[in-house]
């Protein structure tokens, strides 16, 4: 069975994912400040309207849409216009008036859903959602019923998450993690005395998916993935080293 | 007749557009109302309570929801439901987004602001207005 992909039009991240996300599942991009989750989500968004005619919509939590018709400018996207066309809707909210909005008939999200006929979301960020509730169980079924919500639309969906650490692996206790249908993670990486980004596409249900951490950039035209980290291990510990130097350590006797 | 520095300075302040003119009197009443009117144009699409809302202009909670309902009942914002929580988005009639958007536009002039924080001064100072902004503060707390 063929299945159906949406493609991200991230140069090199589709391929990573099999061909693009699976249709109608919830994306979780995590990382810390400044690692480009948002500039991947607009891309996503972006790409999806102008290359794939699928009309976007973005949910923000805390970022004010202008910031985001800002942003979106420095990439050449120009998210006014796409307002203007009707292919695009940017939504400030906050977590406890969308999610009792999105259990309505006829609420205010479904309402531009169904105008704009709405095939790709974003949310910025479910990280939020922790304002509502300190109960892991009750935050993971908030979370739940939300993402649920946009599939009962037929929609893709990708949001943030805010990662902690800014190198090596997070120890957060966010459970959001297990309800989504993909996780990537991004991260930063220092290698001799300089700080990369690396993406890992750690979870992928139903498809293959790239196993291997690259690195990526983010470029006047927004992210752009580069090549696997060769010669190097222990990329998510923030601080990898060669792959020789743990060869000879693990079985080279002094 | 003698004109007085106060006639001079009312003359000057008078000198805009009419329709302006008479749209900041009678619905940018106050400062605050001038950051929400400002905030909703240059983010259309928010919805969302007055404790967010708040949050989001940096001002007070208590004076946030006076000026918003107040902004209601003049038309430029909307009052909504969703579930047990009141919401409130921008309106939708075209008329009044435009005044919104010739009112924000000529606000990037230095000049056009003296004047708009003039009349909002001239309309606190007067009586009626004090009071009935004090009988609001005295409802909402």
């Amino acid at each position: 069975m063929k299945l159906n992909r949406v493609k991200t039009g991230i140069s090199g991240l589709d391929e990573m994912l099999g061909g693009g996300f699976l249709a109608e599942t919830a994306n979780l991009v995590e990382g810390a400040p400044g690692t480009g989750k948002t500039t991947l989500g607009m891309q996503f968004i972006y790409n999806g309207i102008v290359k794939h005619q699928e009309p976007g919509l973005i949910i923000t939590f805390e970022q004010f849409p202008e910031q985001f018709y800002q942003t979106a400018s420095t990439f050449g996207w120009d998210f006014v216009d796409l307002e203007r066309r009707g292919l695009l809707k940017i939504v400030m909210t906050s977590p406890e008036v969308s999610r009792v909005d999105l259990k309505r008939v006829d609420g205010i999200i479904e309402q531009v859903i169904q105008n704009l006929g709405v095939k790709r979301v974003m949310i910025d960020s479910i990280s939020h959602f922790s304002r509502l509730t300190q109960d892991p169980i009750q935050s993971r079924e908030l979370k739940f019923a939300f993402l649920n919500a946009f599939k009962r639309y037929g929609i893709t969906t990708v949001l943030t998450s805010e990662g902690q650490a800014l190198l090596g692996e997070a120890h957060g206790n966010d459970t959001v993690g297990f309800i989504v249908d993909s996780y990537l993670i991004l991260r930063y990486v220092e290698i001799e005395s300089t700080i990369c980004k690396a993406l890992l596409v750690l979870k992928m249900r139903g498809s293959h998916h790239a196993k291997d951490i690259r690195q990526y950039d983010i470029t006047a035209q927004g992210i752009q993935i580069q090549s696997k980290f060769a010669g190097q291990s222990g990329i998510l510990s923030g601080y990898p080293h060669q792959m020789t130097d743990s060869f000879v350590k693990a079985f080279v006797k002094p | 007749m003698v004109s007085t520095n106060d006639d001079f300075t009312a003359r000057l302040m008078d000198e805009m557009d009419p329709e302006l003119l008479q749209f900041i009197k009678t619905k940018v009443t106050s400062f605050i109302k001038w950051d929400l009117i400002k905030f909703f144009h240059q983010n259309p699409h928010t919805t969302d309570t007055v404790e967010n809302i708040a949050k989001y202009t940096g001002r007070d909670e208590q004076a946030v929801q006076i000026e918003l309902e107040s902004l209601a009942q003049n038309g430029l914002m909307l009052k909504t439901t969703v579930g047990q929580t009141t919401v409130y988005t921008i309106t939708s009639n075209i008329q009044l987004r435009e005044s919104i958007k010739q009112f924000v536009t000529a606000c990037e002039d230095r000049h056009f602001r003296v004047k708009v924080a003039y009349h909002i001064l001239q309309g606190l100072d007067k009586p009626s207005t004090t009071s009935q902004h004090q009988t609001s503060v005295e409802k909402a707390t």
